[in-house]
């Protein structure tokens, strides 16, 4: 059972991250790939408050007492499984992030250690002119 | 004199490949420039493209697909090539149908799709069904019919490089056709034949192809409808 202000609650919380992620899709600060999870979170959050059925069910065959219970739980595990993600895709990105300094670095200070060995080379040249 | 096209080999992991797609461009079709992307491969493939002195971009890091292609394109813009084209590292795309594509854009489209079923039916393979469902979904969105949304054979003219070098969210992928179609960018398909992939392994299994189609139905059907054209070109050409 849900009440009807809950399933209120759930259908606001729906079209907020919907509403939230398509403007940041719409000012192009966001890349599409990163935002279908959202898209779909809200989705599945819409179809629970239209069909609490759906949730009630879950919950019974999950031996769980109360259909708001499961919903929360369900919202965790969605929720944890995702920082999980994230916290995979956030160390690899900082991996990257070093590797792609070091290159640079290493690039611009061999290029300039270069270029001095030629500049070096011209003055001594042009003083023994 | 310098060629106007320039074609984009976004290259991961075909070691197997690479020296006989470059090969027969250079040999075939010294015509056209070439650059090859070299998209963080963990093979041979950036050794194999240096060994033969190539022209390569080389990625330090894994960017996929469309940060490889976006890549190819920066340099085609800086280089301020007129048209470039998509083409696959794995020998599927024909260099035969470059000229055919070019001819088409020189009517005054913005983007050429190389398609294998403008004038052929689709064959029925679960594969293709997936190519059916994006067509469905860019009819319903744009009320325009593309045959071979799947297509990795497009050709992008000046304006276009610009764009989808300069911008996010311009993956070379259906759901940016979609989206530019909706925005009057002129798009057009240009019948091809593609070979099957010679060598190497496919990026897409099974479990791939779903979660690219699920990605692909929501980005086509929900998110394309909500955004707003602001690309630099635009804001350069209103002023």
């Amino acid at each position: 059972m849900m009440t009807i202000l809950f399933r209120v609650v759930l259908i606001f919380v729906s079209f907020c991250t919907s509403f939230f992620i398509l403007r940041k899709i719409r000012q192009a600060k966001m890349q599409i790939e990163d935002s279908i999870f959202w898209i779909i979170f809200a989705g599945a959050v819409l179809l629970i408050s239209i069909f609490p059925k759906i949730a009630d069910y879950c919950a019974s065959v999950l031996g769980i007492y109360s259909t708001v219970n499961f919903i929360f739980l369900f919202m965790i595990f969605v929720l944890l499984i995702r920082n999980f993600y994230v916290t995979i895709k956030l160390s690899q990105l900082d991996g990257e992030i070093k590797e792609l300094t070091q290159e640079i670095a290493v690039a611009q200070t061999m290029n300039k250690t270069s270029e001095q060995s030629v500049v070096g080379k011209e003055e001594i040249e042009g003083e023994e002119q | 004199m310098r060629s106007k096209i320039l074609i984009i080999i976004p290259a991961y992991n075909e070691e197997a490949n690479i020296k006989r797609v470059v090969d027969n461009l250079i040999k075939n079709y010294p015509q056209y420039d070439y650059v090859i992307v070299n998209d963080g491969s963990k093979d041979r493939t950036a050794d194999i493209c240096r060994e033969n002195h190539y022209n390569l971009i080389d990625l330090q890091i894994n960017l996929g697909l469309a940060g490889a292609f976006q890549a190819g394109l920066k340099y085609a813009y800086h280089m301020g090539y007129d048209c470039a084209i998509q083409y696959d590292a794995d020998g599927q795309h024909r260099a035969e149908y470059i000229e055919s594509l070019y001819e088409e854009m020189q009517k005054g489209y913005d983007i050429i799709i190389g398609s294998r079923f403008v004038t052929r039916k689709r064959p029925r393979s679960l594969r293709m069904l997936g190519n059916f469902l994006i067509s469905i979904a860019m009819i319903i969105t744009t009320r325009k019919s593309i045959q071979d949304p799947t297509s990795g054979m497009r050709m992008l003219n000046k304006k276009m490089i610009e764009e989808f070098a300069l911008n996010m969210n311009y993956g070379p992928e259906p759901d940016t056709i979609s989206y530019l179609i909706k925005s009057d960018v002129k798009v057009k398909e240009v019948q091809v034949e593609m070979d099957e992939r010679v060598a190497g392994e496919s990026y897409f299994n099974f479990g791939r192809s779903l979660a690219y189609m699920v990605r692909m139905a929501i980005s086509i059907l929900v998110i394309q409808g909500f955004r707003k054209r602001t690309t630099s070109y635009i804001q350069d050409s209103e002023v």
